[in-house]
């Protein structure tokens, strides 16, 4: 019997719109969560094979001896995937007159177990990935290796005592910046042809590398079995070891991701607390009528929490299902960029959004509901007497912990939280400010207008309070749209600047100082745009402070303190995109030995500033003192160096220049000419590897303009419902001014000043509060540096007083639609 | 019956207390008929929600078919309205998500009674409204919104009827047939009545007449 009762407020309040709004929230934040933790938990996965790729395995063993036999049947028995790679640095001899130092990679079937490994049957030719490694006695060589080496397809080289045949070029390997064997250009070859080169002797610098792929469970059971057992000089390589690049852009996407999901929480909330308010206060008088027929209490709760809960349950139900639905949509926007099937979300989604569900309903709908069951049956009586508080400071503060704990907890970022929290205090403590202001005075200044302004702002201070608690709805509602909106808008803008469109994307290394002037006439007869020369000159460090630094295979344990070897420049100036961690620049024409040292760098050799360092350039040695410690943006694509000099300290050793250029895809046959000309150059082609990143940046972009979209449709929910919370009030006013007179124009232009003088103050507020979250989010949670944006001070206000003031009027047509008499008997 | 003993109520405002019933004293018969009769704002209605248990007195009983309502708190006040109350309000005060026969079977639905849509129709029918069970509040005149509160109060067939300026709403060929109707079924079912009016004609086909003047009653 109440079940049918409980059933007919509900299909009457369906119709009536009020459950819609409460209805639409609820279903919009749960899909919103849903959808949005669904595709992050998707995209991780993702995110996991994409970095696999780079390992090209889910982990990699690595040994500087041959690597056990029980290892790979260990790997076997516990399912998982073995494939082993053996590389070192080593000369490839065509003739007597054609020899090159390559970087030799010997791989065995089953090489990449992730990612694909691209070849050609030409040097530059159409590249293949049909899953195919070179077969025994023959080898793939980089495509400068053939004008290296002066050899073509089917040629005969040697390395070491084998001849191998010539059969494709090696064009792209997954692991290529996480498997480095030497400097010198690429030779793949296969691994049962080692033994025959004789080159692998005791001593050899050889790194053995044994690929694993298989279920997560699998690789963490093999990784607790053969931990104790990596002895001297070998380590694993896991996914969470390899950092592409890409990972940071996909990283940052996802801190947008679950920022976004974050605000569409407090969005949908304060849509939820605004529509249950409303619904509440509507109800106040069917309450009254229910206990004068003798309802009690407990029924009325009873009846109100049934009702609840099954609008908690389809809204959940519904939600779920939108959420699964944004999800695929995500997934199809995003379809290219994913290079492995995403796995499943799992359960979590959907208990997040059930949670989300759970405590939007409990501490936002619940308390004014709950509290109608104490609504006095004497109103039947008294149609004046007012109505209870919807909402009380206790429920505010537990559902404001309640929100904040489920950000935390969604977005499992106290930072991310903390930013959105701040600027939301901003608006709420600047919001009763102004409103207390403003407000009030607006009074005084209506008296000396016209009829149409006092009107309006006579209501406007009449309803002061509500008018406050609306307009910081509506500023908050405005801050988080004009927040996402600022942060999509740099993070998109900061990874288009990253790459940009004429970047470089070839790197051209070892070109001697007399070859400086071909090569810029070969780029300006080939009209190809490059970076200026940087002198460049090999050395190693050899000791901190006299205290001699072990050789890399002389290592005990892997990170302590080691020689290097890198690449030394010499700069008057701090490079571009460096910045000064520790110490100071010198002066231009300083003879001082000193040097700068990248903060890395610095730390793999073990020194700090003021430290001596012992170098070796060549034959010579040279001591300096460390000056400084720098940070590196080493995704610039420009040169960087690990240490840089100053001009008079290095001039005096030979050296060689290195550069960085942009070649146009259909130009790319002019490296062949290129190291025609130059034979002895080195050029490490990027430009692969940058349309990939545009591809992910582009990619990303997009689900971010998705995600932005829905969260629009979350603030515009949000305003509705603002602008519903005050309808009846407003309407009977409004009926009431016509009924005695007063023209529609002047009625229909009191609510438009009414609301537009609403909505600018919302958006005047929220612009503050967006700058502030702005500032937290962009310095501390996506580590970008923090630019004011003062077109969002112009657009705040003058959107916030459009979009109010169309909605509010909008929103109350009716009033000059329909006779006051009908309005009248209506509300 | 209902007796009222020395029944104070007294409101708060800025200036203090302010008392709107001075001690009143009644008693009005089971079965019987009683008017409240006074200008506006001299307490009938106050008086009104204190004898229906929709408020508590600052001082003094209420005695309610036997039942202490000032000893009760308001759950149990609602129960007791539930079993011996029936209403009718001057703004007829129907649920608007309600339809007609939808309305009159709520009081019957909260107490539990099984047969509340066979119930309805008939007490509709006995308020001829038979044609309009499927129509909601908004889409009936006036006189027809009144029909189904009084259809609705006598449904659960309530010891106690109290009316609450019936025809205050209704132009005065439509509450004359209002008046009629609430008397007919009063009659029939042997309920109490008990109306609060600034009617004098009304309060004069009444049993019992109080005058209330300043929160103090005079009669009957």
């Amino acid at each position: 019997m109440k079940q049918a009762l409980t059933w007919r407020l509900l299909a009457r309040e369906w119709r009536s719109g009020e459950l819609g709004i409460l209805l639409m929230a609820l279903v919009l934040a749960v899909s919103v969560v849903v959808g949005v933790s669904s595709f992050v938990s998707r995209l991780q996965s993702a995110l996991l094979s994409e970095s696999a790729r780079f390992l090209a395995a889910d982990m990699v063993v690595v040994s500087r001896s041959p690597l056990p036999e029980p290892w790979v049947s260990a790997a076997h028995e516990q399912q998982l995937q073995p494939t082993e790679v053996v590389g070192f640095p080593s000369m490839a001899v065509a003739d007597i007159d054609h020899m090159a130092l390559s970087s030799i990679k010997a791989v065995s079937s089953g090489y990449p177990l992730r990612g694909e490994l691209l070849w050609s049957r030409e040097p530059y030719g159409e590249v293949l990935a049909t899953g195919a490694i070179p077969e025994v006695g023959e080898v793939w060589l980089a495509p400068r290796l053939f004008s290296l080496l002066d050899v073509e397809l089917g040629a005969s080289i040697l390395v070491g005592e084998q001849p191998l045949r010539v059969s494709g070029a090696v064009r792209g390997e997954p692991d290529a910046t996480t498997a480095v064997f030497g400097f010198g250009p690429r030779l793949l070859m296969n691994i049962a042809d080692i033994p025959a080169t004789g080159v692998i002797q005791p001593g050899s610098r050889v790194e053995y590398r044994l690929l694993l792929s298989g279920a997560p469970e699998a690789i963490a059971s093999f990784t607790e079995w053969i931990k104790p057992q990596l002895g001297q000089g070998q380590r694993l390589d896991s996914v969470e070891s390899a950092q592409p690049s890409i990972g940071e852009t996909l990283d940052r996407a996802q801190g947008f991701l679950l920022l976004a999901g974050s605000l569409a929480v407090v969005l949908a909330a304060a849509a939820i607390t605004l529509s249950s308010r409303r619904f509440g206060e509507r109800h106040t008088q069917y309450v009254a009528i229910l206990k004068s027929l003798g309802a009690q209490s407990p029924e009325i709760a009873g009846l109100y929490g049934r009702s609840l809960f099954w609008i908690g349950l389809f809204g959940t139900l519904i939600g779920c299902l939108l959420g699964w639905v944004l999800q695929e949509a995500f997934i199809r926007v995003l379809g290219s960029l994913l290079p492995v099937a995403p796995g499943a979300a799992g359960v979590k989604p959907i208990l997040i959004g059930a949670v989300t569900a759970a405590v939007c309903l409990m501490f936002f709908a619940w308390p004014p509901l709950r509290r109608l069951g104490q609504a006095s049956p004497l109103r039947v009586l008294r149609a004046d007497m007012g109505i209870a508080q919807a909402q009380r400071s206790s429920d505010f503060v537990m559902g404001s912990v309640a929100i904040v704990a489920l950000m935390w907890w969604y977005s499992g970022s106290a930072l991310v939280t903390g930013a959105v929290v701040a600027g939301l205090c901003v608006v709420m403590g600047l919001g009763y400010m102004a409103a207390s202001v403003l407000l009030s005075g607006s009074r005084s200044v209506g008296g000396f207008a016209g009829s149409l302004w006092r009107v309006a702002l006579a209501g406007l201070q009449r309803r002061g309070r509500a008018n406050a608690l609306q307009m910081v709805i509506f500023a908050m509602a405005i801050m988080l749209m004009l927040l996402l909106s600022v942060v999509r808008t740099s993070l998109i803008g900061q990874w288009q600047a990253q790459l940009p469109s004429d970047a470089p994307n070839h790197f051209l290394l070892n070109l001697a100082p007399e070859e400086r002037s071909e090569l810029q006439t070969f780029f300006a007869d080939n009209e190809i745009l490059s970076e200026t020369l940087y002198p460049m000159t090999r050395g190693r460090v050899i000791s901190v402070n006299d205290a001699a630094l072990p050789r890399w295979e002389e290592l005990e344990e892997d990170g302590a303190p080691r020689q290097r070897e890198a690449n030394f420049t010499w700069s008057d100036e701090i490079p571009t995109s460096n910045a000064l961690l520790d110490g100071e620049w010198w002066t231009a024409d300083t003879d001082q030995p000193w040097v700068s040292l990248e903060e890395e760098f610095a730390s793999d050799i073990g020194a700090a500033v003021g430290d001596r360092l012992s170098l070796r350039i060549g034959a010579d040695a040279l001591e300096v003192t460390v000056l400084n410690i720098r940070t590196v943006d080493w995704q610039s694509m420009r040169p960087n160096f690990f240490m840089v000099f100053p001009r008079k300290v290095l001039e005096a050793f030979p050296g060689m220049y290195m550069t960085s250029f942009r070649l146009l895809p259909e130009q790319k046959s002019l490296l062949n000419q290129l190291v025609g000309v130059l034979p002895t150059v080195t050029v490490i082609e990027l430009d692969i590897v940058i349309r990939e990143m545009r591809v992910v940046i582009d990619q990303v972009a997009r689900a971010l303009e998705l995600v932005l979209g829905v969260i629009l449709l979350a603030g515009g929910l949000v305003l509705i419902s603002g602008v519903r919370s005050s309808l009846d009030g407003r309407l009977r006013e409004s009926a009431l001014l016509r009924a005695v007179g007063a023209r529609k124009g002047v009625v229909l232009g009191a609510l438009w000043v009414e609301f537009l003088v609403l909505g600018g103050l919302a958006g005047a507020l929220a612009s503050v509060g967006a700058e502030v979250a702005a500032w937290g989010l962009q310095t501390q949670v996506f580590e970008m540096s923090w630019t004011p944006t003062p077109l969002m001070w112009a657009l705040g206000p003058a959107l916030g007083a459009l979009i109010v003031g169309a909605l509010g009027v909008w929103s109350c047509r009716r009033v000059v639609n329909v006779p006051p008499v009908v309005l009248l008997r209506e509300v | 019956m209902i007796k009222v003993s020395q029944l104070l109520k007294t409101v708060p405002t800025a200036d203090g207390d302010l008392t709107i019933l001075h001690s009143v004293d009644l008693e009005i018969v089971a079965g019987t008929s009683a008017a409240i009769v006074g200008a506006s704002g001299s307490g009938k209605s106050t008086l009104l929600g204190l004898l229906a248990g929709m408020d508590v007195a600052s001082a003094g009983d209420v005695w309610l078919d036997g039942v202490n309502l000032s000893a009760l708190d308001e759950d149990a006040r609602a129960r007791v309205r539930a079993e011996k109350v029936g209403f009718v309000f001057q703004n007829f005060q129907l649920l608007p998500a309600l339809t007609a026969k939808e309305n009159v079977m709520l009081p019957l639905e909260l107490a539990g009674i099984d047969e509340a849509g066979n119930i309805a129709e008939r007490f509709l029918g006995e308020v001829g409204l038979q044609d309009r069970l499927g129509h909601y509040p908004t889409t009936l005149s006036g006189g027809e919104q009144q029909r189904v509160a009084i259809a609705r109060a006598f449904a659960r067939e309530p010891a106690v009827l109290f009316a609450d300026e019936p025809t205050g709403n209704l132009d005065t060929r439509t509450g004359e047939r209002i008046i009629d109707l609430l008397f007919e079924l009063n009659a029939r079912a042997s309920t109490t009545l008990v109306l609060v009016t600034h009617d004098e004609r009304l309060a004069e086909r009444c049993d019992q007449r109080f005058s209330m003047s300043a929160g103090e009653l005079s009669g009957p």
